[in-house]
């Protein structure tokens, strides 16, 4: 990489030629403040409190947009350049309604950190007196314009990263604002709740009803993992505080996501409301009642060591955990299965980035806008770049609007001959495909790159631990283990006269078991897990099951004791 | 001696924008000539060497424009004729798409032949109903008599040219604004660089001009460089039409050479101010530029003679105010505008241009405070080289030119807590 010199503050740089003043600043430690810059988003320049002074250029310079060259000599923090941006804040304080104390980023807010760097100790003009209306019409966020400062990070979010194209503003001037689609509510919009803008906006103008007054980033604590809401398994942060999950963000170095996530994993998991199971329950004269471990572990070991014994096991679960399953019930002669199935690659097997690169993306039998939701966002962005989508779905696929091509199955071949055309095919497919179609996806081979999404976040972790896959309802025992942690597995039950379920909510499940012992949740332990490309990645435990919860393999490790089993 | 009139020479003839009129006043020559006559580079050269600047208000060199076109010939280029004539102030642009959307077509072939673009677009103000009638006939016109489409003249040359309208946005005549609302999005200015030579519409390398700089280009070609750089000044070459408009007995378009004194226009060819009264104030080159007095009226209207000065010839725009306006009632409606035209993408433009009208209203509606003459100028200097476009620059003239001229009747507003020129 070239690099150039130049002057910041008097500190001598050598900063990456191309790059901008301000990368080259926070490369070399500078702090130069932004609103309407993000890392993860195109530079934008309108803010203008990045402001800087450029030796030989007539005006002050945006830092974010204006590049480096040889010899330049920058001063951030002139005379001159901290009116502007005084000027800058003083302004978007008398625009909506900045009253920070009442607001719940308060502590956290970008704006109300620069008014503190800039010693704004008054309001030169005076403030806006008519509320804004606050658009609350989304399940999970509200939108409050009152605090919102026009910076269009979450407008470039929907657009660039999501590429959804939700978000956009409407009317111009000092009447601008934030809208959803053609100026209707943001519930009644395009928008898929993945919730990227929330986690760009620099204000308190995009808030989730989770988090909200629930911490500010000095009480909450951060811990990296991986999302396991399905099997491309986003980086994602948890943040939680006194052991409850306050938040989830997409974690911007990930390699996989880059920061983007869905409404699966943003979302859902801090509404999950099903009721925990905290300690053993034992089922007595048809009711469950809690019991200690030692009792109802010596009462499984008893039933386990019988004859017809299937297991079943989620694929949310970690690969530490698959091995264990699969050592225990192994030597018990159990019919094991994991809940998930993988979907076809007849060539090459690709990885999510290829979607960057392809000219034309085919997708086979796969919802993206249900499932696998940020492959849909890969494979939106993709479309906009100018590759083109040949859909093999149905005729409500969720991406059918950015399909340039969009048949049934029973036309599928002529697309399959199409994308053997191009230079660089993707084929993005579904898990439980009818055999047809894998079928017909063999001229593909050897000059696509395929992408299967699995259904079940870990299948490829079970398979690797050898457990078979299956939809989970053809296990047929006289008694039946299911360990289900956190997922909504559905099993009928098949005639089996003694079902144990390792489980962390009540639910259908816990409701036909004999026996239940409580298992962690995702976020309660750690691991690893192997997404839909192949590649093993880390889950951290971030919060600390309740007091009665044993680690599922703890769990599985003292049944084997139990039974006299050396694994 | 009267001037002999260029680009309005054909204005005043009945039926003067069809193709039969403009033909048998010698229309198409220029074309003809440039196409069988001359290399791209020769005409990029001759326009070079006309002097010729842009008539839209920046004054760019229009050679200097056309030479930073990649030369390329397997590069898609554009070229876009900016007909969002919305600069307050200013008509020339509707007059000549109306009265003679012809010339304008032809000097766009020419352009394009020489930049090597096969592509043209219009994109025209969406309030001017009848040049839009006026720019799709002459283009039919020109498609039917082989002035475009494909093989035009037969010089193995092809070009086509359509036309876009606008939706009634100010910032649409900031070039890279008016790009983006061609490609049907919001209408907001570009970063630059890059400029649109290197990356314009649909990202290719595009041609920006405005209607009158285009009207140029045919008669440079026939009657060559040293021609046209004979009429007006060193600097700014060229005739141009100045647009007459405000307290003046005969408003409307006059076209002269470049330099003629603000004088002669306003007292010989508009016929002086209205009942004999005193010129107060007079705007050189549309809502933009900052204002004059009547003691700079022997300023020649060229580009380096009101730079010099501290204003602008920007449009060509002439408003003339005589001594019965109210200077901050002036400078609030000219404000008003900007602050009503900003796209809202900067903040300096979006919140500072409303702060200016707030603190301007307030005087006006004799509630100003002490201080406020100070608050306008310190809005000025905030907002002024900090806007993301050069319309922030523009928004802040009005006031800033009016308290620098007439600070007096600024502060007599305060005082008396009312507007001295109102009864």
């Amino acid at each position: 990489m070239t690099k150039v010199q130049i002057t910041i503050d008097g500190q001598k740089i050598a900063a990456e030629a191309g790059s901008t003043v301000l990368e080259a600043a926070r490369e070399a430690g500078l702090d130069i403040p932004t609103l309407c810059h993000h890392p993860a988003l195109s530079n934008w320049g309108a803010c203008r409190i990045c402001l800087v002074e450029i030796e030989r250029q007539r005006a002050l310079q945006t830092a974010c947009t204006f590049p480096v060259t040889e010899g330049m000599v920058v001063h951030t923090e002139s005379e001159k350049v901290v009116a502007a941006r005084k000027f800058v804040l003083q302004l978007l304080f008398s625009e909506r309604n900045h009253y920070c104390m009442y607001c719940q980023m308060s502590g956290d807010c970008e704006l109300q950190s620069l008014a503190y760097r800039y010693g704004l100790t008054e309001w030169p003009y005076p403030r806006p007196v008519e509320p804004l209306a606050v658009d609350a019409t989304r399940q999970y966020f509200v939108m409050d314009h009152n605090r919102c400062i026009l910076c269009r990070r979450c407008v470039r979010a929907c657009a660039e990263l999501v590429a959804n194209h939700t978000l956009g503003v409407r009317e111009r001037g000092i009447h601008s604002m934030i809208t959803a689609d053609l100026n209707v509510p943001m519930g009644e919009s395009s928008c898929i709740q993945c919730g990227t803008c929330l986690q760009v906006c620099p204000t308190g103008a995009l808030m989730d009803l989770k988090s909200a007054y629930r911490g500010r980033e000095t009480q909450v604590e951060r811990t990296r993992s991986t999302c396991v809401g399905c099997s491309i398994g986003c980086g994602i942060e948890l943040v939680s505080r006194a052991n409850h999950l306050v938040r989830i963000e997409g974690d911007w170095d990930a390699e996989v996501n880059k920061g983007l996530l869905c409404v699966v994993g943003r979302f859902e998991p801090l509404f999950d409301d099903r009721q925990r199971v905290t300690q053993p329950l034992v089922r007595r004269r048809g009711l469950l009642e809690p019991c200690e471990w030692d009792e109802a572990l010596g009462l499984v070991a008893e039933k386990l060591s019988g004859d017809s014994l299937a297991a079943l096991i989620t694929t949310r679960a970690t690969n530490e955990t698959m091995t264990q399953f699969g050592r225990l019930f192994r030597s018990l002669g159990a019919e094991m299965a994991a809940v998930g199935s993988l979907a076809p690659a007849p060539g090459a097997e690709g990885r999510l980035t290829d979607l960057a690169e392809a000219d034309v993306i085919l997708v086979v039998g796969a919802d993206l806008k249900k499932d696998h939701q940020v492959a849909g966002a890969f494979v939106r962005r993709a479309v906009d770049r100018g590759a083109r989508l040949a859909l093999v779905a149905d005729a409500d696929n969720g991406l059918a609007s950015y399909a340039t091509w969009h048949v049934g199955f029973d036309q599928m071949d002529s697309l399959v001959g199409m994308a053997a055309q191009a230079s660089r095919p993707v084929v993005v497919c579904a898990a439980d495909l009818p055999a047809e179609a894998e079928a017909a996806l063999a001229p593909l081979a050897g000059k696509a790159s395929f992408l299967g999404l699995s259904r079940g976040s870990n299948s490829r972790g079970a398979v690797a631990a050898g457990l078979p896959l299956s939809r989970g309802g053809e296990a047929s025992a006289r008694v039946l283990y299911i360990l289900a942690e956190d997922d909504r597995l559905h099993i009928p039950r098949n005639g089996a006269g003694f079902v144990v379920a390792q489980a962390s909510y009540v639910g259908p499940l816990t409701d036909m078991a004999d026996v239940v012992l409580p298992a962690p949740i995702w976020a309660e332990q750690s691991g690893h897990v192997t997404n839909t490309e192949g590649r093993v990645q880390s889950v951290q435990a971030a919060l600390t099951p309740p007091e009665n919860v044993w680690p599922t393999v703890k769990v599985l490790k003292t049944l084997a004791g139990r039974l006299n089993l050396a694994l | 001696m009267t001037f002999e009139k260029i680009l309005l020479r054909n204005v005043e003839i009945p039926n003067s924008e069809k193709i039969d009129v403009y033909l048998k006043r010698g229309g198409y020559q220029a074309l003809r000539k440039a196409l069988h006559e001359h290399t791209p580079d020769e005409l990029v050269e001759m326009v070079k060497a006309s002097g010729l600047r842009g008539r839209g208000g920046a004054g760019f060199p229009a050679g200097l424009k056309w030479s930073f076109m990649p030369k390329a010939a397997d590069v898609t280029k554009y070229v876009c004729v900016n007909t969002d004539e919305g600069e307050p102030g200013t008509f020339k642009d509707r007059l000549l798409v109306e009265r003679d959307p012809h010339s304008i077509i032809e000097g766009v072939a020419i352009a394009a032949y020489a930049v090597g673009a096969h592509r043209a677009f219009v994109y025209i103000r969406g309030e001017f109903f009848t040049g839009v009638k006026r720019w799709m006939k002459a283009i039919d016109d020109a498609y039917a008599r082989g002035f475009l489409g494909a093989n035009i003249l037969g010089s193995g040359f092809d070009l086509d040219l359509s036309v876009h309208r606008g939706a009634g946005a100010y910032i649409c005549g900031e070039e890279t604004a008016m790009l983006e609302s061609l490609e049907g999005k919001r209408g907001e200015p570009r970063l630059k660089p890059p400029y649109p030579a290197q990356v314009g519409l649909y990202a290719r390398p595009t041609l920006v001009h405005n209607v009158e700089t285009l009207a140029c280009v045919p008669h440079i070609v026939l009657r060559g460089p040293e021609w046209f750089a004979s009429i007006g000044t060193e600097d700014s070459t060229g005739p141009k039409i100045f647009c007459v408009s405000g307290d003046v007995n005969r408003p409307g378009n006059y076209e002269l050479p470049l330099g003629t004194p603000l004088r002669e226009i306003i007292y010989e060819h508009a016929g002086g101010i209205k009942e004999g009264r005193q010129l107060k104030a007079v705007i050189p080159g549309g809502a933009s530029t900052p204002m004059l007095t009547a003691e700079h009226l022997d300023v020649p209207m060229a580009f380096e003679t009101l730079h010099a000065i501290g204003t602008m010839l920007g449009t060509g725009g002439i408003t003339v105010m005589d001594e019965r306006v109210c200077i901050v009632s002036a400078a609030l409606r000219l404000t008003r505008f900007f602050a009503h035209e900003s796209c809202g993408k900067c903040t300096p433009c979006r919140v500072g241009t409303q702060r200016l009208v707030d603190t301007l209203q307030r005087i006006e509606d004799g509630r100003g405070q002490q201080g406020d003459i100070e608050r306008l100028l310190s809005l000025c200097d905030g907002i002024a080289g900090h806007t993301f476009c050069p319309m922030g620059d523009a928004a802040v003239n009005p006031t800033l030119s009016s308290i620098k001229h007439f600070r007096h009747e600024y502060e007599v507003h305060i005082e008396r807590h009312r507007c001295p020129m109102s009864s």
